[in-house]
Formats: C-alpha cells, sequence, structure tokens
C-alpha cells in the first residue's frame, strides 16, 4: 500500500527472475529431447550390431566347403531310369548297387586316399539328389560337388590339424576344393554332419505349426473378443473371466507346455511331436494376446458410429459385422502379429510335447514328426561340431526373414483394411 | 402439475406418450411425462441441460435400451401401438422412427453406403438400379444431392460438419420413417450450416412427424409449431410455440422463455 507507484513498472511477466525461469523451462525441453534422442540412437545401435554379426556369421552358414569328384556312370555299372531314379525309394536302390563305395573308391582314384576320407559319410546322397533332379546323368560322365567333412572345410579356412591345413590347400590350388554358395541349406532337412544340414524341415514344421496356431487362435480370439465387449453383461463372472484371460495372456509358455503334455498329448498320444499338438499348445497361448488387443480395438470404436447403425434399424449382429468389426481389424490384425510372432519364437512350450526331435525329412503333414526353427537352432547351437556354429547363425537368418515376411503379411493386409474404411 | 394448452390432445397422435418415467439406475430421469405427438407438425423439446429432454426423445426409438442401467416404464405408442409390446419389433421401430444425432455420425463409408446401408439391410431394394434412386432421392431430399452427385464414392466423413449432418438426416429419410427425431442436429455446426438443417426441417415437416430438442429457443421458435418445456425431468408446459414463446402460462416457462435462467 505504502509502495510508491513506479510509473514505467515491469509487467509480471516481463521481470528478469521470469525469464531466468523461463530459460530454465528450455533448457529442460532442450535435454529431455536430447534424452530421448539417445535412447533411440542407443537401440539401433544395438539392432545394427546384433543384426550385422548375425549376417556376417550366417553369411559363411548359407556357404560350404565342396570337392569336386567325376563319376562316369556307365563305366561304373551303376543304372536306373527315370522311374527309378525319381521315386523315394532310389537313395535305397542306388546304395545297393553301391553308390557309396564307388564313390570312395572313384575319390581314391582321382584324389588320393587322404582326401577321399575326407568326402562327408553321407556325401553320395548329394548324387542322388542330383540324379533324382536330372535322370540323364547317369548315362554321362558328370562332375560332382560334394560336401567335407568339417575338419577338411576347417583346414581350408586355415585353421585345425596342420596335415588337414597342408592337404586342403593342396586340393584348392588344383582347383578340386572350395568353398560354394549351399543354396540346398534351404531344401535340406537335419543331418548328422553341418555339411549336410539344411533348414527345410524346421521350416515346414514352423510353417505348418503357425498355420495350426492361426486358424485356432485367430477366429477363437477375435471371436471372444467381439462376445465380452459386444453381447457379454458386465457382472461378476464377466469380471473373473476378464481378469483370467490377462493372467493368461502373463502365463510364463513353459506352463502352456505343460498343458499341452498333460491334455492334448493324453488325448491323442499317436501326435508325439506332431504340428498339430504344437499349434494346438501355442495358439492356447496366442489366444488371450488377441482377446486383449481385440478388446481395446472394439472399445476404440466411437459409440456414435454403433448408435447411427442402431437408430437406422440395424441388428446388434449387423452392428457388429457391419460396423464394428471392420473398424476393429486393424487393431485385431496387430495384436494377432504380436501375438504370432511370439509363438513363432517360442520353444519351451515344444520341448514338454516332443518337438524337440531329429528330424531328417521334412514333415509330411500335420500329424507327422516335426521340430520348428527356434528348436532347430536351440539344437544346432548344442552340437559339439564347429560347422554348426555357422549353420545356428545361417537358420536365425531364415528364422528372422520368416518372422519379417509373416509381419509384412499382416501390415499389409491391415492397410489394405484400413484403406477400404 | 404439468400444463397442457387446450386443443393439444390429439386423436390421429402418431406417438402418445402416458406416464412415462426413465431410470438410470437409482436416478429418475424422467417424471411422469405424457404428450401427444402429432404427425403434421414439428413438436420441439426445449429446456436447460440435463432437463432429460434427449432422454425422452431416445424413448420413442427404444434407443434408451442400448444403455444398460437405463429402464423405461409407462407407455408409448406409434399409431396406437405400444411400443414395447410383444408384437413391436425394435429393428422395425428404428425402421420406421428414424434418428439425428447431436454430432454427425456418418459411417466411414461412401457417400453412396451411408445412404444405402439401411435400405440395405432392410430388404427395401432389389436391384441395384432401385438403390440408385433411392439414393439418389434421399440425398435430393436432404438438399445433399447437387453438393455430392459427382463424388457418392468419397468417404462420408470427408464432408464439412453441415453437409455430414444433412447426410446423417439423408440416411435416416432413406428407409421412408415416419417419424424423425432430432437430438440438437445443429448444436455443433456454424450459423450458416445451421440455417440450412432448419430450411430442410420446414421441408421435411410436411412429410414426417418431426420431434426436434434443442438448446436454442430461437430455433425453436423458428422450426417448430409445438413447444414442449422440460424441466428437471418434468414435462413443465406443453402447447403451440407461439403461445409457448409470447404467452407461457407457467412461471418456469416464463423465466427460461425470458432468459432468467437455463
Amino acid at each position: 500500500m505504502s509502495t510508491p507507484e513506479t510509473p514505467n513498472a515491469l509487467g509480471p511477466t516481463r521481470t528478469p527472475a521470469f525469464e531466468a525461469r523461463l530459460a530454465k523451462r528450455y533448457r529442460a525441453e532442450r535435454n529431455f529431447r536430447r534424452i530421448g534422442m539417445g535412447a533411440v540412437v542407443f537401440s539401433v545401435a544395438v539392432l545394427v550390431f546384433l543384426l550385422g554379426n548375425m549376417l556376417l556369421n550366417g553369411i559363411a552358414g548359407f556357404q560350404r566347403t565342396e570337392i569336386a569328384v567325376t563319376i562316369d556312370f556307365p563305366a561304373t555299372g551303376l543304372t536306373g531310369d527315370a522311374t527309378s531314379l525319381t521315386a523315394p525309394s532310389s537313395a535305397q536302390t542306388l546304395e545297393i548297387q553301391g553308390l557309396p563305395a564307388t564313390v570312395t573308391r572313384l575319390a581314391e582314384e582321382q584324389l588320393g586316399k587322404a582326401a577321399a576320407e575326407q568326402i562327408a559319410p553321407d556325401a553320395w546322397r548329394d548324387v542322388v539328389a542330383a540324379l533324382a533332379a536330372d535322370p540323364d546323368l547317369i548315362t554321362t560322365k558328370a562332375t560332382f560337388e560334394l560336401p567335407t567333412t568339417s575338419a577338411l572345410a576347417a583346414g581350408l579356412q586355415g585353421e585345425g590339424d596342420p596335415a588337414l591345413q597342408a592337404l586342403a590347400q593342396d586340393l584348392a590350388a588344383k582347383g578340386k576344393l572350395q568353398r560354394n554358395w549351399d543354396w540346398g541349406f534351404l531344401a535340406r532337412s537335419d543331418a548328422t554332419t553341418p555339411q549336410s544340414v539344411g533348414i527345410w524341415g524346421a521350416l515346414k514344421g514352423s510353417m505348418l505349426t503357425m498355420l495350426v496356431t492361426l486358424v485356432l487362435a485367430f477366429p477363437v480370439g477375435v471371436l471372444s473378443a467381439l462376445y465380452l465387449e459386444e453381447y457379454a453383461p458386465r457382472n461378476r463372472w464377466t469380471d473373473i473371466i476378464e481378469v483370467s484371460i490377462s493372467n493368461l495372456a502373463a502365463v510364463p509358455s513353459i506352463i502352456f507346455g505343460l498343458l499341452g503334455l498333460a491334455v492334448f498329448l493324453a488325448l491323442f498320444p499317436g501326435l508325439r511331436s506332431a504340428p498339430l499338438i504344437g499349434g494346438m499348445t501355442l495358439a492356447l497361448m496366442t489366444m488371450p494376446v488377441i482377446v486383449i488387443s481385440g478388446r481395446n480395438a472394439i472399445k476404440a470404436v466411437p459409440p456414435s458410429i454403433r448408435d447411427g447403425a442402431l437408430a437406422i434399424g440395424a441388428s446388434p449382429v449387423q452392428v457388429v459385422f457391419h460396423h464394428v468389426l471392420p473398424l476393429a481389424l486393424p487393431g485385431m490384425l496387430t495384436g494377432t502379429i504380436i501375438g504370432m510372432a511370439r509363438a513363432l519364437g517360442e520353444t519351451a512350450p515344444l520341448l514338454l510335447i516332443g518337438m524337440r526331435i531329429f528330424v531328417a525329412t521334412p514333415p509330411e503333414g500335420f500329424a507327422s514328426p516335426a521340430t520348428v526353427l527356434p528348436m532347430q537352432i536351440f539344437l544346432w547351437s548344442d552340437e559339439i561340431d564347429r560347422g554348426f556354429v555357422e549353420r545356428t547363425s545361417a537358420a536365425i537368418i531364415v528364422l528372422l526373414a520368416f518372422l519379417l515376411a509373416m509381419n509384412g503379411l499382416a501390415i499389409y493386409l491391415r492397410n489394405k483394411f484400413e484403406k477400404r474404411w | 402439475m404439468t400444463v397442457i394448452h387446450p386443443n393439444m390432445a390429439d386423436e390421429n397422435a402418431k406417438i402418445r406418450a402416458r406416464d412415462v418415467c426413465v431410470f438410470y439406475g437409482d436416478k429418475k430421469a424422467i417424471d411422469h411425462v405424457s404428450i401427444d405427438i402429432s404427425p403434421n407438425y414439428v413438436t420441439a423439446f426445449i429446456g436447460p441441460s440435463g432437463c432429460g429432454k434427449s432422454t425422452f426423445l431416445r424413448c420413442f426409438n427404444r434407443m434408451n435400451d442400448t444403455i444398460g442401467a437405463a429402464k423405461v416404464t409407462g407407455l408409448i405408442e406409434l399409431d396406437g401401438e405400444d411400443i414395447h409390446g410383444s408384437r413391436m419389433d425394435v429393428v422395425q421401430l428404428r425402421a420406421r422412427v428414424g434418428m439425428v444425432f447431436q454430432k454427425p455420425n456418418p459411417f466411414p463409408k461412401s457417400i453412396y453406403e451411408n445412404i444405402a446401408y439401411g435400405p440395405k439391410i432392410h430388404g427395401l431394394a432389389e436391384k441395384k438400379a432401385d438403390l440408385d434412386v433411392i439414393v439418389e432421392r434421399s440425398l435430393t431430399r436432404a438438399g445433399l444431392w447437387d453438393e455430392v452427385k459427382d463424388r457418392l464414392e468419397d468417404s462420408g466423413t470427408a464432408l464439412s460438419g453441415g453437409q455430414q449432418q444433412r447426410l446423417c438426416i439423408a440416411r435416416a429419410i432413406a428407409v421412408d420413417p415416419e417419424v424423425i427425431l432430432m437430438d440438437e442436429p445443429a448444436s455443433a455446426l456454424d450459423p450458416i450450416a445451421t440455417a440450412k438443417i432448419e430450411e430442410l426441417i420446414d421441408e421435411l415437416s410436411g412429410r414426417y412427424a418431426i420431434v426436434i430438442v434443442t438448446h436454442s429457443m430461437q430455433q425453436a421458435a423458428r422450426v417448430s409449431q409445438r413447444t414442449a418445456f422440460f424441466h428437471l425431468g418434468k414435462m413443465v408446459e406443453y402447447g403451440p410455440t407461439s403461445e409457448i414463446f409470447t404467452n407461457p402460462i407457467e412461471e418456469r416457462t416464463k423465466d427460461y422463455i425470458t432468459g432468467r435462467y437455463g
């Protein structure tokens, strides 16, 4: 009161104290932005390191060391025609005719005894596969690039036994030994030596398992979400169901494996290791994720759209299928992607229902024994043989590519639906 | 203690409500309201916020059914038929009593689909050509045809607010209802769009019985011939619009009209 009025008094927002506070505010803003950017840079760096490392190691996994052996079929007495060579039993037929011994003998003649010993024991199966692909070869003289043992493969890279290193250098100098791109890796199945393994068996097993999971979990999850959101009364029972579903989504995956073991395998004992049982077990795990994301997507549909449809005389089912579901579907697909991605990478529950097996031939159907990609990675990473390290990385690349393809498809579908609405 | 002006009882009332009460849980939102809605007039419900006028409007097409906690008692008849009766199907009722909401809510589909949806689900058109006719007629009646005829495949949500609301009106009249309920149809629109909506209500008034809830007393005075004033869940006064605005009987109506509260 007694303070005299200053003629040019500064307003409250023009005092030095206010300006200091303002500067502090801007500083806080800048710092926050820097921290956020740092977090993003860090996560990108980790991702690049991981992928780069994987690719560098994995590329070697798509190659293998091969040794050239020439076979003059008419001179060996091996016979066959288009029918017998393409039949599934062609390997047996040729084995009886002495193909393995012939390969070893020819290798000894052409490359010497030491080198012949370093040809992979089941390398003759590559000859069988080549003949099945082109039966006319049996009447000609052909050169085959056959897999070596991992010891010789290591020798070519200057590692391991000095004697084999010398042998490898010698053979390479003659042009008989080299590392080649091994596209057969994508077509073969598991084997005992890293030179002969392939990923197709596990990849097909994963595809079949995921298909079962999707076919079971998606419709059940979506319908549950729709019923719970649109029809179910709000009472104690639906509260209990809601809490149970949330809990189910958080249950460790190995528990689902035990459930699959106790329930599904008890019901269908003949289907041990089958993609059908694996898919059913993973569907149990994926379903709650789809239900929860589905319910959130349905909640996000504006009530005014529902009112508009009801007011024009649409029945509740019509409201759901003409309006709510199409609007909620993109969100539901996002949840499905997350759930399926998790299921694809899952190993623990499948261990318990017997999918940890050696699968030398790709599964023929949903009921035949199979393994899946992450399980194959786990099995190979457990092997002692050095050659499996690279094969494991290659398998990881295949798994990531599969994951990427699956997610890409889902994102494509989601965008397609979003455009229509 | 509702005051009803003389000659308001209507032998041919389109909608007849008797002692209607609406409860939200324990709360009574509408308290014993009785009214006759005449087919030939626009009837306006006015009153301060929260007086229950929208709730009462939503009784006429049973939209309160969609709110779990809401309970409606009393008798409501459409052409002498109890709308809660066993012979009345709610889907059919809503086809006969259309509704336009406060916020324009076109479906996120094309303009054509928005209009065609009602006739499609009720099977009103057998051929695509019939549907085309209905779409054109409805849009023309809603005064929107000239503005959208070249872009019927565009999304309904891409239109301006006023156009969206007229699209919603066109959607409601596409199924040829007998009554159109409008819940503050212009409250989210600018004055020019509002004027267009009011003009439209005027044009539609001969063809359909229209009940409109509005906050704006000027709007009620402009578009309606009958006005009901609601306060605290009760209908205070019901009479010809001119009488209500120039010569109200009830003190509370007078206070509201003159801006004493509201």
